[in-house]
């Protein structure tokens, strides 16, 4: 399974939105089910699919799909 | 089935998994939620002095699982003493259960860490706050008549020394100690507030697998999803048990559950049992059951064996810690284990959905499952060391409180048998007279309102309403002016009943009348005349309330049918379809076998106001 689709797949089970929908662009401003309790859960959510653990730095700059790829690319997860 | 083998590791994955699926949950719930047909069928007001939203999940899903559609409704962040200065504005519908969860250090950290760096008034100013959430708490129980659960508070996390810290290592410790069991002391003397122990489960977790840094510095909220996952489960086991009856019973496998080997082939000279291993481990198992006991669970035997040996085990071994006293029913021969406990149910008149059987034998469980799914089955665990905290964590027997009658109930249960025996030799009429019936009838005082709610939760078959009430709608019912609940001991010569009846009636002043609400016994004491007295005794109320009538209600259920002709059976004429009436003159008089007595004060006058509740 590529990384990408991965991303992507962590962000359709946690907020329940067709994985179609999902692009790099997606972020809480147009995707009223990311809100900041669903935030929390992407965290561990994330976490547990890559086995990483991502420190507030990085989470506070995962504002939107495109930047949570790049994050997971920087730690070394290839075709993030 | 319950089957705690797992070691540690896979738990710990078996965790994940459990939280995967609450999450999942608890999501579905949440959108069925906010859809056109939403049912709810209990609310649940959450206000914590942290961000609460990722308990939710944990707390929900639990209910949704024993069929209860909760609507949980989170109070503003750290405002507890505001939710309990004023819960009506802040839940926009009343809950029928308000939990409030703190930690020290969102209510007293100056005060925490003055006390660190040597402060001397920093402690008393600590007891000062957590002395006003006491009365605050006190005041939101008296306006709210839900369930009212508040927590320990965890061992403060967010300081700057640690538990691993040289300096002064007991002093953080021991004022944590201090606090909680302050609080603690103060919640508990408020009869009806439920302590939820979150120091317990952080215990349960460890310290650091319980607090997460990250999403306390970025959302306020500490804890992992482990800690979120223990804390729930124990809050809903809570809530479910203030509403599920507990099992009553546990049948027991004797050979390699009572003790270690066989009896029949080891000989009782043989057997595991006693001061070394694997002895102690069934010696322990032992002592878990005479704890269940003395919390009201009977205690039932269900072997394949031949009687005189196990009874030879029960009173030779030294090792034995249980007594053939402590078993209140037994099928001890080679019968099908699914027949044997259908006799015992029978024999303690007790459901068969009941009973919890425990057994080392996989065969014998899973042919209980297939044979009779309405008992729960317990495996025991192959490795003796597993047994005891196999055991001790069944959340089978949850309940919140322990009431004299369940301390006692085994041995009331030995005193019925002794009854039997006598009414099989005698006539109906010679057995009552025998017996030295008597009755005291009372108005509920405090200390009986546990005794009563349980009944008025779990009585089925002498019940003419089978109106069910939580226990904080008990006391508000005791509490006021129209209304009256009532409560009776039933003793004889042979033991004491206890408390094992309820009426609760209405004084209507206008037109004379007292009017039954809820008229129950408990069915320890049916077929004895008991019923008539009751009545009786009610009269005798009503003309001290200057009332002319007595009207009542019967409801049929499923399961009330020995009630149905109660009240024509006792002269009431019918009204309409439900509801029956009877002057106070025509009440028939009491069986003269039976010695009534009537405790405590009278409240005299229709609609007197008499708030005074203990005498």
């Amino acid at each position: 399974m590529a990384v990408s689709s991965g991303v992507c797949q962590v962000f359709s089970e946690v907020l329940r939105i067709p994985i179609e929908s999902i692009s790099d662009d997606t972020s809480p401003e147009n995707t009223p089910q990311w809100d900041s309790l669903q935030a929390m859960n992407l965290v561990i959510a994330l976490e547990a699919a890559f086995d990483v653990r991502l420190s507030t730095k990085e989470i506070v700059s995962m504002r939107t799909v495109g930047l949570v790829r790049k994050v997971l690319r920087n730690k070394g997860i290839a075709d993030a | 089935m319950l089957d705690r083998r797992s070691g540690t590791g896979s738990a710990q994955s078996a965790e994940k998994v459990r939280i995967t699926e609450i999450k999942a949950a608890w999501r579905e719930h949440s959108q069925q939620l906010a859809g056109p047909d939403a049912k709810t069928s209990i609310s649940i007001g959450l206000a914590t002095s942290f961000t609460g939203n990722s308990l939710l999940p944990f707390l929900g899903a639990p209910l949704l699982e024993v069929d209860l559609k909760p609507s949980i409704e989170l109070g503003p962040y750290n405002q507890l003493f505001q939710v309990c200065l004023d819960h009506k504005n802040i839940f926009k519908t009343e809950p029928d259960v308000i939990v409030l969860l703190y930690r020290l250090e969102d209510i007293v950290l100056e005060e925490l860490l003055a006390f660190l760096q040597g402060d001397a008034g920093a402690f008393q100013r600590a007891v000062e706050k957590i002395d006003l959430l006491v009365s605050a708490l006190k005041g939101l129980h008296e306006r709210f008549s839900g369930t009212l659960i508040t927590s320990l508070p965890p061992f403060p996390t967010i300081l700057p020394t640690s538990t691993s810290s040289l300096e002064n290592p007991i002093r953080l410790g021991a004022l944590h100690r201090a606090l909680t069991t302050r609080f603690g002391e103060a919640v508990t003397s408020i009869s009806g507030i439920r302590l939820c122990d979150l120091d317990a489960v952080q215990r349960e977790c460890g310290l650091p697998n319980s607090f997460d840094s990250r999403q306390w510095y970025l959302y306020r909220q500490p804890f992992t999803d482990s800690f979120l996952f223990k804390a729930g489960s124990l809050l809903a086991r809570m809530v479910i048990a203030l509403r599920r009856p507990s099992k009553k019973c546990v049948v027991l496998d004797c050979d390699n559950t009572l003790w270690g080997g066989t009896v029949g082939e080891d000989g009782i000279n043989n057997l595991e049992l006693g001061d070394e291993f694997p002895g102690t481990a069934f010696r322990d198992f032992q002592r878990l059951l005479l704890y269940w006991r003395g919390q009201g669970i009977l205690l039932a035997l269900a072997s394949k064996n031949n009687e005189a040996d196990v009874w030879e085990v029960f009173d030779k071994h030294s090792g034995m810690l249980l007594k053939r006293e402590h078993i209140s029913a037994w099928q001890i021969n080679w019968n099908p284990k699914s027949e044997n406990i259908v006799h015992i149910a029978k024999a303690l008149n007790i459901g068969i959905e009941s009973l919890v059987f425990i057994d080392d034998s996989r065969m014998e469980i899973d042919y209980m499952q297939a044979t009779r799914p309405e008992v729960t089955s317990v495996l025991v665990p192959e490795d003796p060391a597993d047994i005891l905290d196999a055991m001790r964590h069944l959340t089978l027997f949850d309940r919140l409180e322990v009431t004299q009658e369940d301390r006692s109930r085994a041995d009331m249960m030995r005193a019925e048998q002794q009854r039997e025996q006598l009414s099989s030799s005698l006539s109906k009429e010679e057995f009552r007279k025998n017996l030295g019936l008597r009755i005291d009838f009372f108005l509920a005082q405090p200390e009986d309102l546990e005794r009563i709610t349980q009944l008025i939760n779990k009585t089925n078959q002498f019940n003419l309403t089978t109106i069910r009430r939580s226990a904080d709608q008990v006391r508000a019912l005791a509490n006021s002016v129209q209304q009256r609940v009532f409560g009776i001991r039933v003793s004889d010569k042979f033991g004491d009943y206890g408390l094992t009846g309820v009426v609760i009636a209405v004084i209507q002043a206008d037109s004379r009348q007292l009017v039954i609400d809820t008229f129950l016994l408990s069915c320890r004491v049916l077929g004895r005349g008991v019923e008539t007295a009751l009545l009786a005794a009610l009269a005798q109320e009503a003309r001290m309330e200057s009332a002319d009538y007595v009207e009542a209600s019967f409801i049929p259920t499923a399961k009330n049918a020995p009630a149905a002709t109660f009240l024509p059976d006792h002269g009431f004429h019918a009204e309409d379809e439900q509801r029956w009436k009877i002057a106070v003159s025509e009440v028939p008089d009491l069986d003269s076998s039976i010695t009534l007595t009537r405790s405590g004060a009278p409240r005299v006058g229709l609609g007197t106001v008499d708030l005074q509740v203990s005498n």
